[in-house]
């Protein structure tokens, strides 16, 4: 029992056979079977929800009641609690970072194990050696272990992370979605990092979204649809196409279809040396009606800022804004809302969706007071209205009284579209409207801003996601460190071009600041 | 775009599994169980000993006993449900109220027991404004302004005691203001059911139907949930908080005007323990401590439980601390049966 059959011992780092994990009400990982070689980058793909997560928490040791067999170098392993998955050999560098930011990353690294000097004491000096000799196996030889986990770029952080997961040896190490919050750049270092581990002899499973990343970095791929394996096979042998169509269960067409969209010359909001100090400066531009402009520069431009300030969330410090021609100053969101301004947050979980509420809650919960009769209110009473906007945006299970977190990421972000659709206003601002979620999900979001515009609404497109401003936006505005340098007309809009003027260069620049 | 939607429909859930309908049930009945459960045991406890716990004068003195912690908790829900735990100035509220009313009874006995219930709007419009509008930490706001309270309860009637009856002036119009006063806690309607009683009914048939029926008791939904993303959802938080002090205080103050008229004394001392005791039955209810969870009918169950317990604790005739322990072993059932429920739903 304790050895894989047909010699296979040498082959597979890990090998899962008919994992099956369930969770009350839903079949989360229903018996699958997955496996990766030593010394390869093994990415698993699938929507969200389609269960990936779930089967890396069962072999991060997360769960206690999963069923099936586990082989770790032709090993079987009981993995029940995370402190026997690690030591069999598992690594998990998480998506949602689990350092503490207010402490130093020595600190971070070490915590449970620092080297003391006696009874008493630490030693500071020998745990500060240990760090930094594991941060120079991630590339940060140079980084000082003792500040604050809070002070270092996203990038580092999640270097850090890894440093800390392969200071306990790893085997094999589970990379969820590393890359979501890095830059173009920041990717390329990540990867220079992952080739090492795996020259190293580490097997790797790779999460992401990102098509082209899986491309670039995996050697082979195992795909999942609602809860099954549904394709395993070397990167060589499949593409892009395919692989939608095993996630998705059918062909999915035109990604970015060209559509000629009629932009009136009507301006629908107007922004005049916008102002907020240390944020953004000077800020102008023009929102006219059917059209889709662009925020783009790199991330801590002040893109959000601005969208926070437009909102009446944040204050501001200086200028004007126009809506429809008439002067607005909001003193909160409510204002703006019922002017006729939304803001899709960036931060569903914790900024956008009341998890734990229902649908209908979240689905109606910017329109309040518009449909309350005095001071008497039901969700009831709208229950058409929840159930339109759910099928617009293909909520699925299109249920509305189900709490939201029982949905997947993809399904939670169509929620929180249908909630401003619900909102009916005029402009939408949409900041990464598509962070985390799957091909499937992000069409249907695009689709509907598409549809949203040509409806006579307006939209203000925030995206960290090249292809999806070259995919959406009528024209772009480009911002660099708080100040407005460029603009870029729609048929000037590539990756290219964003990404040189987003860093202050390029013919579509205008002004230097 | 159409397209997408027919699939999209089609779709069936492949992966749905059948959860335990037992569990279903007693999650949806949660405090109520306990209820009925505690009911039976009372009734068996009190035959062994030859006694009849449904007895009127028994029942009488149940629904006594938690009278004054029911309209404290028909306020208190709305503190825990909106997140902020606990109001700690509960019982300085409920004395404020009370001597206040008390020290007014010259002017006509409505007329004290609006200016008792004004002092209880009053303090919630404070609490609310440092800790909706301001972001004053919960806890340490309303514990710091209890005792201030306590301060100036203590200073201005340098730490006596008030009587309504001395008081009250020497005239027919003030002393029967005061034995008004003093009857509010002992009127029996229908000779048997209390009017303390009927008033804590009658306040939580108002509070579900705030919590439940209007536009407050949805934002304040969303405001308990995710403060942030009601913020983002264009709520005004700051109001909805402040509200829900109001409320709390208002609750408590009409509750520590009847203490005070059942006790037939109105001091600093009323009220001392109805934070934390008002704030185990709500929890006792199911409401999470974390706010966005909840019911005010629920809530009510946590204060009959609460009730009914010490009841039958007092017809086994146990020392206090053997009561002690029995009623921390019960409360700690309880709290794990909801949890337990909660977690075999895939919510916890």
């Amino acid at each position: 029992m304790s050895q894989a059959p047909n010699g296979a011992k040498a082959a597979w780092a890990l090998e899962m056979r008919g994992v099956t994990k369930q969770f009350p009400g839903t079949l989360a990982v229903d018996h699958v079977d997955f496996r990766v070689k030593k010394g390869e980058v093994h990415a698993l793909m699938g929507e969200n929800g389609a269960g990936k997560s779930t089967l890396m928490k069962v072999l991060a040791g997360l769960f206690n009641d999963y069923t099936g067999e586990i082989y770790i170098d032709g090993e079987k392993k009981e993995l029940h609690t995370p402190v026997m998955a690690k030591e069999a050999g598992i690594g998990m560098v998480y998506q949602e970072l689990s350092l503490a930011r207010r402490i130093s990353i020595f600190e971070n690294m070490l915590a449970g194990r620092l080297p003391k000097k006696n009874a008493l004491f630490i030693d500071k000096k020998a745990a500060i050696e240990q760090a930094r000799k594991s941060l120079e196996r991630v590339g940060l030889g140079d980084l000082d272990p003792t500040i604050n986990v809070s002070d270092i770029s996203q990038c580092d952080a999640q270097l850090v992370e890894i440093a800390k997961v392969l200071d306990s040896n790893p085997k094999i190490l589970v990379m969820d979605e590393p890359t979501s919050s890095l830059s173009s750049e920041e990717v390329e270092r990540m990867f220079a990092i992952i080739r090492k581990l795996k020259a190293e002899g580490l097997a790797i499973v790779y999460i992401s979204h990102h098509m082209a990343e899986i491309f670039e970095i995996a050697d082979s791929v195992t795909v999942m649809r609602d809860g099954k394996k549904v394709g395993e096979c070397p990167i060589g042998e499949t593409n892009e196409e395919k692989l939608v169509e095993q996630m998705v269960g059918e062909p999915v067409k035109d990604f970015y279809a060209e559509t000629q969209r009629h932009i009136s010359d009507e301006v629908v909001l107007k922004v005049e040396d916008f102002t907020r100090w240390g944020f953004f400066h000077h800020v102008n531009f023009e929102l006219h009606k059917g059209e889709v402009l662009a925020i783009s520069g790199l991330a801590g431009a002040g893109r959000t800022e601005i969208a926070k300030a437009l909102i009446g969330v944040d204050e501001h410090h200086g200028g004007k804004v126009y809506l429809h021609g008439k002067e607005v100053n909001f003193k909160n969101f409510g204002e703006a809302i019922k002017a006729g301004i939304g803001y899709v947050t960036e931060d569903r979980k914790v900024l956008g969706l009341a998890l734990t509420q229902s649908v209908a809650d979240n689905v109606l919960s910017c329109v309040i007071d518009k449909y309350s009769h005095g001071i008497l209110y039901s969700n009831k009473w709208q229950n058409d209205l929840v159930d339109e906007k759910i099928n617009d945006m293909s909520v699925y299970p299109a249920d509305r009284d189900r709490l939201v977190n029982s949905f997947s990421g993809g399904n939670q972000q169509k929620v929180l579209m249908a909630k401003w659709l619900a909102a009916d206003v005029d402009v939408l601002i949409l900041d990464e409207p598509t962070r985390g979620v799957d091909v499937n999900a992000k069409q249907i979001i695009h689709n509907v801003v598409k549809k949203y515009v040509e409806e006579g609404h307006a939209a203000i497109l925030i995206s960290s996601d090249l292809p999806e401003v070259v995919g959406l936006a009528d024209r772009a505005v480009i911002l660099r460190e708080g100040h407005i340098i460029g603009e870029i007309p729609k048929e000037g809009i590539t990756e290219n071009s964003l990404l040189i003027a987003a860093n202050g260069k390029g013919e579509y620049v205008t002004c230097q600041k | 775009m159409s397209e997408v939607n027919k699939t999209a429909q089609a779709k069936v859930d492949t992966r749905k599994t059948e959860i335990n309908k037992g569990i279903i049930i007693f999650n949806k009945m949660g405090i109520w169980v306990i209820v009925i459960g505690l009911l039976v045991l009372g009734t068996i406890i009190a035959a062994a000993g030859g006694g009849n716990f449904f007895q009127a004068s028994n029942i009488q003195s149940i629904l006594e006993a938690v009278a004054l912690q029911g309209m404290v908790c028909a306020g208190l829900f709305y503190i825990v449900y909106a997140g902020n735990m606990n109001d700690m100035s509960i019982p300085l509220t409920m004395a404020l109220a009370g001597m206040l009313t008390v020290q007014s009874i010259n002017l006509g006995f409505p007329v004290a027991l609006m200016i008792g219930i004004a002092s209880g709007v009053g303090v919630g419009l404070v609490n609310g404004f440092m800790i909706g509008k301001l972001k004053a930490n919960p806890i340490i706001w309303t514990w710091g302004f209890n005792l201030l309270i306590s301060g100036i309860v203590r200073v201005v009637w340098q730490g006596r005691q008030l009587y309504a009856d001395s008081v009250a002036a020497d005239t027919e119009y003030a002393q029967n203001a005061a034995n008004a006063f003093y009857s509010i806690s002992r009127t029996y309607l229908t000779g048997v059911f209390s009017l303390m009683a009927l008033v804590m009914i009658i306040m939580f048939v108002i509070s579900w139907f705030i919590h439940a029926k209007t536009s407050f008791g949805q934002k304040l939904k969303m405001v308990g949930t995710n403060y942030e993303a009601a913020k983002l959802s264009g709520i005004n938080c700051s109001r909805v908080i402040t509200l829900s002090y109001v409320i709390c205080s208002t609750c408590s103050a009409i509750a520590g005007i009847f203490y005070a008229a059942f006790r037939q004394v109105a001091s600093y001392e009323n009220g001392t323990g109805y934070d934390f005791s008002c704030l185990t039955c709500v929890l006792l209810g199911g409401t999470l401590l974390g706010g966005g969870k909840g019911s005010v009918i629920r809530t009510f169950g946590g204060v009959l439980a609460y009730g009914i317990l010490n009841n039958i604790l007092s017809w086994t005739g146990l020392g206090t601390y053997e009561k002690y322990t029995v009623q921390g072993i019960v409360f700690l059932i309880i709290v794990w049966i909801n949890t337990y429920s909660e977690r075999k739903l895939g919510r916890g």
